[in-house]
């Protein structure tokens, strides 16, 4: 029944694109039960958004939805806003779901999809301060992500963990002001600061993207600071670069390396002993929800939650067996 | 007709303090460090230490190579923007061919190998594809490389299939992280060669790595440089063509294979460059070598190569890339932060192509005048 279901959409699909017509209001056509198209908008290219594209292709396949996934090459409101206005412009999309790479930039391009008739939910990243509900943006359906403040919080504390509670600890970041990366900052040093009074953070230098400057800058931190007991690099390039300065230091084990997220190359570098643990987000959740929202808001539903915290799993060489935290690493076929 | 007396007497210091300028302000900067890392930080912590040297001479190595290859193209009056992707795809491409033969079941030592020759091999090919489009065609060098280094990355991450290449074998790290020698200062110390000895606890806090790998990789190739650029024929063919390749192919000089020739050799090193980091960070990633080309131009020309073409050395490359290196480790540990680190390190990049255009203006003005 499904199935024949599903069949016949696809055929009034098919019959839709011969015709050349374009819905202009998505809603009036989800009413009429014909199948929603979703674009996929995600902020660049790298195994985060992979992941998430999986979760997004699993969801629209089980829904029977046609989804357009465009994947910018670098990340950059420039780069990003003119994919988004040639997906606005196909005008056969009902909904997109996007990874906004700029809180306030991408107001305006995306305001403008959505007076185009396009209905946006925004994944990992959000725009203005994330709440539809009641803050400055309120156009998008749904937040679906994690929240980088929350993950730097996170991540302090498995690393205050892992060193005892007590020493310094260093912050190799990637850029300055990118919103991302500041939050993960901003979380970890509030979360030492109120938590763990015993520890010290120093930092953030910035690698800008460069791993051979994170391996120099933490080397010449590790000369300044003969004690330092814990590294929080922000992406897994600055904590591979951080790990490798610590290993070669000789003090790989003694001085705790914890990564922002959970790709195979980060777990690799637990397993030889370069990081010591590994924060995971969820971007297969979210790519999927983000179908599942686009679906129940197109059918109707209006109780949708405006905002989804999809959280975290911290990854350590204990539970990394565990099929149920290694789930949680970023798998691309 | 010739400069007239007053203003040879003129040039002749400044551009003899240009060409001597990368060597004193590295001495300055050092000097400077040494001095004030201490009382920053009440003398418990020195700048000139084996440790931080070496901790030196690894950061310079991908930036001096991608720098070397580039010292003999602009020399030569061209630029190659396209060294920090081709570095990226060597990264990949060595990675990809280590992986593949060693689970083949050829030994490591031999896969290391074969994943040299595919940087050479594949960043050599983007060379030779720069260089003739240049050469042949006449299309301007920072334009054709600037559209290759676009293609590079494309092929980088397709090759990659965007993300990191991992499962090298497991001891690849060490190829890129051990030393020749290792040396425990004080109390149970010694000297090791070879092995990283296997000690624990205080003794590792004492132990320096003197001459990693990388360094010593790099160093050969530092002196294969030297010899090619100061004492062979296509060294000065290389200046020739610089100085004025109208003349140069006056003099009967290949012009257009010299500069195929070129761009292979830029390529090349940023190939060994992209091979080293492999072995480095045991992955391969297409995207290590973007941020590094800003910083090897930097180094090339606060080493004085002319970016007008026709003048340089190897050597003041590897001075500027020692400069911005000093420069980083030497902040961080004055815990400088992060903010004025940008601003500190873009002023002295500043000053010193300040220093270098004076050097090409007096030249210029003085070329001018014979021709009036």
């Amino acid at each position: 029944m499904e199935r024949r279901m599903f069949l016949s959409m696809l055929a009034a699909a098919a019959a839709v694109r011969e015709t050349g017509f374009h819905p202009f209001t998505s809603t009036a056509y989800a009413a009429e039960g014909k199948p929603i198209k979703i674009g996929f908008l995600p902020g660049v290219v790298d195994p985060f958004y992979q992941v998430m594209q999986l979760g997004v292709e699993s969801a629209a396949k089980q829904l029977g939805i046609e989804v357009v996934t465009q994947i910018p090459q670098t990340w950059g409101v420039e780069v990003q806003t003119p994919i988004l206005d040639s997906m606005v412009a196909r005008g056969d999309l009902n909904y997109i779901i996007t990874a906004p790479t700029d809180k306030d930039q991408m107001i305006g391009p995306l305001k403008t999809a959505a007076d185009a008739g396009i209905k946006i939910i925004t994944v990992d990243t959000f725009l203005g301060d994330g709440d539809y509900a009641t803050g400055p943006v309120t156009f998008p359906v749904s937040y679906i992500g994690s929240d980088n403040m929350e993950g730097g919080r996170i991540s302090a504390r498995g690393l205050a963990k892992a060193i005892g509670g007590k020493g310094l600890v260093y912050i190799n970041s990637t850029n300055p002001n990118v919103s991302s990366v500041e939050g993960r900052e901003k979380g970890f040093k509030e979360v030492m600061e109120k938590e763990f009074p015993d520890i010290k953070v120093l930092g953030p230098d910035y690698n800008l993207d460069d791993m051979n400057k994170a391996q120099q800058q933490t080397a010449a931190v590790l000369e300044r600071e003969r004690d330092l007991a814990g590294v929080f690099g922000t992406n897994v390039f600055s904590a591979q670069g951080a790990g490798n300065a610590v290993v070669n230091a000789g003090l790989g084990g003694h001085v705790q390396v914890v990564a922002y997220d959970a790709t195979k190359a980060a777990i690799e570098l637990m397993n030889t002993g370069v990081v010591t643990l590994v924060l995971a987000q969820k971007p297969f959740d979210m790519g999927y929800m983000g179908v599942q929202f686009a679906q129940a808001d197109a059918a109707g539903v209006t109780s949708l939650p405006r905002r989804v915290e999809t959280g975290f799993a911290i990854i350590d060489k204990a539970n990394v067996k565990d099929p149920a935290v290694a789930r949680f690493i970023y798998q691309v076929p | 007709m010739t400069a007239t007396p007053i203003e040879s007497r003129m040039q002749r210091p400044i551009i003899l303090f240009s060409r001597i300028w990368p060597w004193i302000f590295l001495g300055l900067l050092i000097a400077f460090f040494v001095a004030v890392v201490p009382l920053a930080s009440n003398g418990s912590v020195n700048f000139l230490t084996i440790r931080n040297s070496q901790n030196i001479l690894v950061a310079i190595t991908p930036v001096l190579l991608l720098g070397l290859g580039q010292t003999f193209v602009i020399i030569g009056r061209g630029i190659d923007l396209s060294v920090g992707w081709v570095m990226s795809l060597a990264s990949v491409l060595s990675a990809l061919a280590i992986r593949t033969v060693f689970n083949a079941g050829l030994p490591l030592s031999l896969s290391i190998v074969i994943g040299l020759l595919a940087a050479l091999g594949g960043a050599g090919l983007f060379g030779f594809m720069n260089g003739v489009i240049i050469a042949k065609l006449k299309v301007p060098a920072f334009i054709v490389t600037l559209g290759s280094s676009f293609i590079v990355r494309g092929v980088a991450l397709l090759m990659s299939e965007n993300t990191t290449v991992i499962g090298l074998p497991p001891g690849i790290r060490d190829y890129g992280n051990e030393a020749l020698v290792y040396y425990i200062r004080g109390e149970g110390g010694g000297l090791y060669l070879l092995q990283r000895p296997d000690v624990g606890g205080d003794l590792v806090r004492r132990m320096d790595a003197i001459l990693p790998y990388p360094v010593v990789l790099t160093a050969i190739v530092v002196a294969i440089a030297v010899f090619l650029l100061h004492k062979t024929q296509f060294g000065r063919h290389t200046y020739a063509i610089g100085g004025s390749p109208e003349a140069a192919i006056r003099t009967g000089i290949p012009v257009d294979r010299h500069v195929i020739s070129l761009y292979i050799l830029s390529a090349s090193t940023a190939g060994i460059a992209g091979f080293l980091s492999t072995l480095r960070f045991a992955a391969g990633s297409a995207v290590i070598g973007d941020p590094l080309l800003l910083s090897s131009i930097a180094a090339v020309t606060i080493g004085g190569v002319s970016l007008f073409g026709g003048a340089g050395t190897v050597i003041g490359t590897v001075i500027g890339a020692l400069i911005i290196a000093v420069l980083t480790t030497g902040l961080v540990m004055l815990n400088v932060e992060a903010f004025w680190q940008f601003i500190v390190i873009g002023i002295v990049v500043i000053v010193a192509v300040l220093i270098d255009q004076s050097r090409d203006l007096i030249i210029s003005r003085d070329r001018a005048g014979q021709s009036s």
